[in-house]
């Protein structure tokens, strides 16, 4: 049996020699990367839902119901959040929290930084993140932002995974502020 | 991380043996008592089954059930037997793959682990042993790990090894005129009411190749695995369990998104075929040359919506191999770490 057992393994061998040699190199997923094709809009407006921790509240106005972030990414925003965060009169500036935004996405392909606008003239965008990891299986979008942390979302069925790619552009737009809560310092 | 019924089907293979070869090497209708060389024998064999035991009850999978199984008549007995199993365990990598020094392979730790609890009731109901119970309980851990090697994007090995402890317990009920006469021998040569503890080393290779079409993904895998056994004690110095197996998975498993949400969740089908090859005393312990599993599965997509469940849902496999055939259902649960 041992012999057999043998057998078998030099078989096996010489296949994964082979397939050991076929094989290339595996790399690292880098955002860094120029996209293929031409410059163009991926699909806008792709809602996702983003818990950021250790938020700093930069400025609150609770009677006002108006409140400035600021992401650990180091992206500023502000808000008016809604009737479903009902404690905001606990937060204060400087306070670090967790809060949960509801986001909307928009993916493009850039060359040279550029995108062609409205009437095929090139617009210039600023990324706030890139494309680091695509699952189109499971439906989840990796971004990576300029401060280097990565981020994966799972999307809705809608969007067009098979389309994008390492190194797309993401502009994010925050849309609302869905929930705070408070983190120790 | 999926359920293994496989395993569950190969022990009651296995625990329907042990009784078996009572009745079919003791209870000649002739002899009035055991052999030192019949004792021999029995032993030899026994320490097959409860070698392949340990290894199916307590290798790393995760399921459990109730099995009746009918035994083939061995001699002149005829038995059926009740089986309990209890077994929970996985495998799987951790993280994202990191890139392995200046080297261009990726690498993620894996970590494999199980823990089950086998009770296996086999009631004689015909010839010498006719009436007589044989109970054997297998309680087996297992732990271990190793890392998962990315050589490019698509091809990866995974070298693990692991360490197993198993108790096994027998306790035999005799009513039959046969073993109520011997069962003061049968005891002291160690055939029946006995116990022993072994330890298992098990290294293992698996080879995986992952394809993904549209969004489909397809996983071919082999992975030839080792077993090392051996007692380290024993309620009777008779017993002694010891000896190598080796099995060789070779596995296809596709992953299909079904596009349909069903409570916020993307259902998912799919399954696997594979054929698993059994050498030396895993062989013999259980009388099959190789086992065949197909498996389905009906699941809904968990991945980075509730903690680290990749997918939960229902699975069921049918078995077959030489001499045997089997199905079971039950959930089909997989995490990603």
């Amino acid at each position: 049996m041992i012999t057999k057992t043998l057998n078998r393994a030099m078989i096996t061998l010489p296949l994964l020699v082979i397939a050991l040699a076929l094989a290339g190199c595996w790399t690292a997923p880098t955002a860094n990367v120029q996209p293929k094709g031409e410059a163009r809009l991926i699909q806008s407006a792709i809602p996702v839902e983003s818990v950021k921790h250790r938020v700093t509240v930069q400025s609150i106005d609770a009677d006002r119901r108006v409140i400035v972030l600021n992401f650990s990414e180091g992206a500023t925003a502000t808000f008016k959040p809604g009737p479903q965060v009902a404690n905001i009169h606990q937060i204060r500036a400087g306070d670090k929290v967790r809060a949960t935004v509801a986001q909307e996405l928009t993916i493009y392909v850039l060359k040279n930084g550029q995108v062609p606008g409205t009437g095929g003239k090139p617009e210039t965008l600023e990324a706030d993140a890139k494309v680091l990891r695509v699952n189109p299986s499971y439906r989840l979008l990796t971004l990576q932002y300029p401060n280097g942390q990565a981020q994966t979302f799972k999307v809705g069925l809608d969007v067009k995974l098979l389309e994008m790619e390492p190194g797309d552009i993401v502009v994010i737009r925050a849309m609302e502020l869905i929930a705070l809560r408070a983190e120790n310092p | 991380m999926k359920p293994h019924q496989r395993l569950l089907r190969s022990c009651l293979r296995a625990c329907a043996s042990i009784g078996l070869i009572l009745a079919g090497q003791l209870p000649l209708p002739a002899q009035s008592q055991i052999t030192p060389g019949q004792a021999g024998q029995v032993r030899s064999v026994i320490g097959n089954r409860v070698e392949a035991l340990t290894i199916l009850g307590g290798d790393y999978g995760l399921g459990d059930g109730t099995y009746h199984y009918t035994g083939n008549s061995i001699g002149n007995s005829h038995s059926n037997i009740d089986t309990n199993i209890s077994k929970i365990g996985g495998y799987g990598e951790v993280g994202d793959p990191q890139q392995l020094g200046g080297l261009g392979i990726g690498w993620q730790p894996r970590f494999q682990g199980s823990v089950g609890y086998l009770d296996s009731k086999n009631k004689f109901d015909s010839g010498l042993l006719k009436n007589d119970t044989s109970e054997s309980r297998i309680f087996a851990i297992q732990f271990g790990g190793g890392a998962r090697f990315w050589l490019n994007e698509h091809l990866s090995l995974a070298p693990t090894f692991m360490g197993m402890f198993g108790h096994t317990t027998n306790e035999y009920t005799a009513n039959s005129a046969f073993m109520v006469a011997n069962l003061p021998q049968a005891r002291r040569v160690g055939l029946v009411d006995w116990n022993a503890d072994t330890w298992t080393v098990r290294p293992a290779l698996d080879i995986q190749y992952v394809y993904i079409w549209d969004r489909t993904i397809f996983t071919l895998s082999s992975d030839p695995t080792y077993f090392h056994t051996k007692s380290f004690s024993s309620s009777n110095s008779n017993v002694s369990i010891g000896g190598d197996s080796e099995t060789w998975a070779n596995k296809i498993d596709v992953d299909i998104p079904l596009g349909k949400q069903l409570y916020g969740h993307e259902l998912r089908t799919g399954g696997y075929f594979s054929r698993t090859e059994l050498f030396d005393d895993i062989k013999a312990g259980l009388n099959n040359g190789h086992v065949y599993e197909v498996h389905g599965r009906l699941v809904l997509d968990f991945l980075n919506q509730f903690w680290k469940a990749q997918w939960i849902g229902i699975g069921g496999s049918y078995f077959w191999g030489s001499n045997f055939s089997g199905w079971s259902v039950g959930a089909d649960v997989a995490f990603r770490f």
